[in-house]
């Protein structure tokens, strides 16, 4: 009976895998190649339910303040000169904003999730990508 | 029972069907409603890529990424002409095209939110979308892991055939989202169908697993596992007799082991001697708990096996003797006395067979216990003594090949003959003479029976006749008892008349009889001048008061009295004690076995009248006068 309790909740789970399991899926992969030595990745967003998404993920951790964290990800403006801390955009609007600061940028248009890496930023901040998300690698002007 | 449970099970599994049929149904109308808005959506998103393909064209004459490149006016312009496109179904229309490292990008976007900019990279499904690019042609993909889109509609926009972009709108779900809810609620009634089904089905099997238990308790014997009595009864209705071997076990002096041990002691012998008997028999074997210390064994008869009852009877009546149970501490032996009827199949009933092998129990019983009797009493000096079948002595009746041999009563004073005995024998195909015992038990309550019955007058009036000699046949009490047999009686001696005062009737069993039925048809068959002789007296459950109401004429002392009357007080005073009543009643005594010269004396000396036995003449094929 039990065995059945649980099939039945995994199917139910993977039939219902909705974007934030998808977007749970990508920051994962995205935190891990950015930080591939960390065990422990603190991150700070300035929005709360990027924050609930992020403290779901194994490995990462919601630090409380900016100057704990080991990357941002920020949603709304920010004084990006403030810190020399690693910048990931939560939007298309301020990845557009801050492309010259940030090392990229994940969204959602049209229903599709979108990522970009910014290749100038990365080598400032001196991060080198797998192959997997070498794709998504551009020279943004 | 089983008819009606057929039914139930039959208009279940109908309710079953219909249900998943209808479910069936509805998620086939859902099916074709959903293809047919696609059907209608496609055909619409068409006309619109084709205006959009015009529209662009007009302001566009080639190379379609460096005009809008270089030209944001025109951009706005068009995007705002596609946006009129834009309807709650047509979520988004935009136009990419694809850059040299194959990633697509934004040309125009008419979508009134989420909008791109151009150039911007959107991520797509790019196999698919190379596809369209690759093929030229318009291409669908459903869109099943992007939220709130249904489909999505690419068609390749060419200049000088060469593709340059790709228009692409994306259906929204809303159509579908309206489709669903409307079926949902019917949906939901299913699943609530099904749901109920499932409950009910676990209740029911619930219930069943329930009941099997509850039978299982209901039908086993709580002390020694075996069955009891409750499933015999619907073991004998389904019954194929002739598939099994039976046999009758009863612990000897049973009582004796609960009078010194207690009946705790007297439980654990019960259960262990259940158990022993399990480890003899086979699992297709059937073991019940017929009374207190009474065991019934069904022997399952294997086909292409030899299933030999009498054989694993044997065995387990040496593993009960050879067994030593020990209850607290205290050393306790017993055996067990077991009845066997191997060929079931000559009995009419299986409460019949059983009965025999009740009776076979009783004979061992009475040999001394400790043994296994799979004969009748008769039959066990008669090492030919196998049973024949019913067909066989109807075959023998039909083919005349039933014969008597008849065996001299003598006068002791004179060594006339006065009588012969008629003793009834069937001739076996091969020539050997078979014994009553081994086929009137067989066709016993049979018409085959009564047949035997008429044919052994018919033979024994013929000798009359022929020899104008008495002769004397054997009767069961039971047989006077059978209106059947008795009015085949009145027939032959109507019919022989003049006859019948040269016949006696000898009448055998006892027990249980209707002493004012009988009396009145004994009386009747008297009265054509038939003599009655009790046969067999002094032994099983003969006695005195059957005088009290039968008209007897003559008393025949069983054989088994008069072999010990050379050695046993007791004989010698029963003996005399009958010889004593008859003279008072003035009925005839006749000594049976008489044996020995010895023998001959003491009866004689005794006042003994007449007598039969090996040393006076042996049976004889034919019937003598003189000795």
């Amino acid at each position: 009976m039990k065995k059945i309790l649980l099939l039945f909740i995994l199917v139910s789970i993977t039939l219902l895998a909705s974007p934030q399991d998808t977007e749970k899926k990508i920051y994962k992969t995205i935190l891990s190649s950015i930080f591939p030595k960390k065990s422990t990745i603190l991150v700070w967003s300035d929005n709360p339910q990027k924050q609930k998404i992020l403290s779901e993920i194994k490995n990462v951790k919601i630090a409380d303040s900016e100057e704990d964290a080991d990357i941002l990800i920020i949603n709304k403006s920010y004084d990006i000169n403030a810190t020399n801390k690693k910048i990931f955009a939560d939007g298309y609007l301020v990845f557009k904003h801050y492309k010259d600061d940030i090392i990229g940028g994940f969204y959602w248009q049209k229903g599709r999730p979108n990522l970009i890496f910014l290749k100038k930023n990365l080598i400032d901040h001196n991060i080198s990508l797998p192959n997997t998300l070498k794709n998504y690698i551009e020279d943004y002007d | 029972m089983k008819v009606i449970n057929k039914i139930y099970i039959f208009i279940t599994l109908i309710i079953f069907l219909s249900i998943g049929f209808l479910y069936h149904s509805i998620l086939k109308i859902d099916e074709q409603t959903k293809n047919n808005i696609e059907k209608i959506l496609i055909s619409k998103a068409n006309y619109i890529s084709k205006n959009v393909d015009e529209e662009i064209k007009k302001k566009v004459e080639k190379n379609l990424f460096e005009t809008l490149k270089n030209n944001p006016k025109l951009r706005i312009w068009l995007e705002d002409a596609f946006s009129i496109s834009v309807t709650p179904s047509f979520k988004y229309i935009y136009i990419l095209y694809r850059d040299k490292s194959g990633n697509y990008r934004y040309l125009l976007d008419g979508s009134k939110e989420d909008k791109g900019e151009f150039n911007q990279r959107l991520n797509v499904d790019k196999e698919r979308w190379d596809k369209a690019y690759d093929t030229k042609e318009v291409h669908i993909i459903m869109q099943n892991n992007i939220d709130k889109l249904f489909i999505t509609y690419l068609k390749p926009i060419l200049f000088n055939g060469k593709v340059e972009a790709i228009l692409a709108i994306d259906f929204s779900t809303t159509l579908l989202y309206t489709i669903n809810n409307a079926v949902a609620p019917i949906k939901k009634i299913f699943l609530y169908i099904f749901a109920a089904i499932f409950f009910l089905l676990f209740i029911l099997i619930y219930q069943i697993i329930l009941n099997i238990y509850t039978k299982k308790e209901s039908i086993t014997d709580p002390l020694t596992q075996t069955y009891n009595r409750n499933f015999l009864r619907d073991f004998l209705k389904n019954i194929n007799l002739s598939k099994y071997q039976i046999a009758m076990l009863d612990i000897d002096y049973f009582k004796k082991i609960n009078d010194n041990y207690g009946h705790k002691a007297g439980d654990y012998i019960l259960a262990q001697t259940a158990e022993i008997i399990r480890d003899s028999i086979r699992p297709k074997d059937v073991l019940v708990r017929f009374g207190g210390e009474e065991f019934l064994i069904f022997f399952y008869k294997e086909k292409d096996k030899k299933t030999d009852a009498f054989e694993i009877s044997q065995r387990i009546r040496k593993s009960l003797q050879d067994k030593n149970f020990s209850y607290e501490g205290v050393r306790i032996k017993l055996t067990a006395s077991l009845g066997v009827v191997l060929k079931t199949g000559h009995y009419k009933t299986i409460h019949d067979a059983i009965k025999k092998a009740d009776e076979r129990l009783y004979l061992a019983k009475k040999q001394g216990r400790n043994k296994v009797v799979a004969q009748d009493k008769n039959s066990l000096s008669n090492s030919n003594n196998e049973y024949v079948s019913i067909s066989d002595v109807k075959e023998a009746l039909d083919h005349n090949r039933i014969i008597c041999h008849y065996q001299p009563i003598v006068n002791l004073s004179s060594s006339e003959i006065v009588k012969n005995e008629a003793l009834v024998r069937m001739i076996a195909k091969d020539g050997n003479i078979i014994y009553p015992n081994s086929f009137l038990d067989v066709i016993h309550n049979t018409n085959i029976y009564n047949d035997m019955t008429k044919m052994v007058l018919d033979i024994v009036f013929l000798q009359i006749r022929q020899y104008k000699s008495k002769i004397s046949i054997n009767l069961n009490l039971s047989d006077i008892l059978n209106t059947n047999i008795y009015q085949i009686v009145l027939e032959e001696l109507e019919k022989n008349k003049n006859l019948a005062n040269y016949l006696t009737i000898e009448l055998l069993e006892y027990e249980q009889i209707d002493e004012e039925i009988l009396q009145e048809r004994l009386l009747h068959i008297k009265s054509f001048g038939v003599s009655i002789a009790l046969d067999d007296f002094g032994s099983g459950y003969s006695n005195f008061s059957i005088f009290q109401t039968l008209p007897i004429d003559i008393l025949k002392i069983d054989g088994s009295i008069i072999k010990n009357i050379n050695t046993s007080k007791v004989a010698f005073s029963i003996v005399d004690s009958i010889i004593l009543f008859c003279k008072r009643l003035d009925i005839e005594v006749v000594a049976e076995f008489v044996h020995s010269e010895e023998i001959l004396n003491i009866v004689k000396d005794l006042g003994v009248e007449n007598g039969q036995g090996f040393h006076l003449a042996k049976p004889r094929e034919k019937m003598i006068k003189k000795l």
